[in-house]
């Protein structure tokens, strides 16, 4: 079975993981609705202040509560479902990036749930949104490699991965972030783009590079 | 015992801290100014650490002997301290000058981050017990983190900053007076002596602690030790 093909099948797999529980769409995705629903109650709830801090808001919620979604736990994540795989001989590889797509495209319907959410509560200027369909997918990116290294790394010692993937997620908030405040004040984002790009770029090959070391018994 | 280097690193604190004392104040921030003497070398040894654990990480992932994964956990830990030190002489030293203990400048949120980083990776190293997994996990993390660290040295150059940008490691003359630029060298040479001290230390601390989990000493021959597990732990 080629790597391609080995993706294929666990991302689907994966995918299907997801219609059966409904972890993020039950659970991840109404649960970062709430926390975007408290924070007004926190700092006021004036309308044009509510605007303006919307979009940072948005990107703060998506990176902590993101974490939430790379690292649901499913049938597909116990150790014995991890050593068919070995003795299957699927490439470690395939396995990251089959895990990180899943977790990707779970991100990114987060993400959109979330930025309805925001647009509804928040009523944020919307200028340039169209590049949203650019920032959208390569924070989900990145966040879904950065998740699946640390849950790799973490191996189910659940309150770990988090505190793994936040501070190291603080490039792509920036750029995101940055992204978002470019659209509103009508100024260039290329340079965000392409950070969050480059960031993609050089989780994608620490992942796929230090996949195999990874394996082995775990304790 | 004490040994040669850490009587070294008493020497060169002692000679470090007097010739931050003595040396004349700055022209403008006055006494305020000595803090430095303490916050550059911290910060430094803080990329030091941090790069002995990087290289340390990556010889572990290439030839799997657990010394290397010791000289990395040991090398962080030494780091965090440091880190932590220069976070918090920045900050006594901004709230008099910059008003405020903390602002939102693109290399302190930068250090604080590389800061809890590392505090995750030491985080991890407790949370798994098995030497042999944990060099593997570790090692890893220890690469990936290392991201941070021209990330918080290039910020002030990168992003408008309120941090000002190298003084002395840039194109050209260092910006700063003979005098005033020995007390900052023996500082620097003074912590990065005592960081060799403390790190041999912790390294030695390390093999005490793999070898109560293992019950082998390190170093020690071990019965069937020619037979190993392919791709397991060396010693």
């Amino acid at each position: 079975m080629s790597l391609v093909h080995q993706i294929v099948v666990l991302f689907r797999f994966q995918l299907r993981d997801e219609v059966r529980t409904g972890e993020v769409a039950a659970v991840v995705i109404p649960f970062g609705a709430i926390a975007l629903l408290v924070i007004p109650m926190a700092i006021g709830i004036e309308t044009t202040l509510l605007a303006r801090v919307g979009p940072g808001l948005f990107w703060a919620v998506v990176l902590l509560f993101g974490v939430v979604v790379t690292q649901r736990r499913t049938a597909s994540t116990g150790q014995a479902h991890h050593d068919a795989l070995t003795l299957l001989g699927v490439d470690p590889a395939a396995r990251f990036a089959a895990t990180a797509l899943a977790s990707g495209v779970l991100l990114l319907v987060f993400e959109v749930a979330l930025g309805l959410v925001t647009i509804v509560l928040y009523d944020p200027l919307l200028t340039g949104w169209a590049w949203l369909g650019l920032v959208l997918p390569l924070v989900a990116a990145g966040l879904a490699m950065l998740g699946t290294i640390a849950g790799f790394v973490a191996d189910g010692r659940g309150p770990l991965a988090p505190l793994l993937v936040a501070p190291l997620a603080i490039p792509i908030l920036l750029g995101a972030a940055q992204a978002t405040e470019g659209l509103v004040q009508g100024a260039g984002i290329l340079r965000w783009i392409l950070m969050l790009a480059l960031v993609d770029v050089l989780l994608a090959l620490a992942g796929v590079l230090t996949a195999r070391p990874l394996e082995g018994p775990s304790t | 015992m004490t040994r040669p280097i850490e009587i070294a690193a008493a020497g060169t604190m002692l000679t470090a801290l007097v010739a931050g004392l003595v040396v004349p104040p700055d022209a403008i921030q006055g006494d305020l100014q000595r803090i430095m003497y303490v916050h550059v070398p911290s910060a430094w040894l803080a990329y030091l650490a941090f790069a002995v654990t990087l290289a340390s990480s990556i010889a572990h992932l290439v030839n799997r002997d657990l010394k290397w994964d010791r000289r990395a956990g040991a090398s962080a830990e030494v780091g965090v301290v440091f880190t932590g030190l220069a976070l918090a002489t920045g900050m006594i030293w901004g709230k008099p000058v910059w008003g405020v203990w903390w602002t939102w400048d693109a290399r302190l949120v930068l250090t604080a981050a590389m800061f809890f980083v590392y505090l995750a990776y030491l985080a991890l190293r407790r949370s798994v017990d098995d030497p042999v997994v944990r060099g593997r996990r570790t090692a890893v993390f220890g690469i990936v983190a290392a991201v941070q660290i021209p990330l918080v040295h290039f910020s002030v150059v990168w992003w408008r900053s309120l941090h000002q940008p190298p003084t002395v490691l840039r194109p050209g003359e260092p910006q700063i007076d003979p005098p005033l630029l020995f007390a900052l060298v023996m500082g620097v040479v003074a912590f990065t002596i005592l960081y060799a001290a403390l790190f041999r230390r912790r390294v030695e601390l390390a093999e005490v602690e793999d070898a109560l989990v293992t019950g082998v000493a390190v170093g020690e021959a071990v019965a069937g030790a020619a037979v190993v597990e392919p791709g397991g732990g060396g010693r």
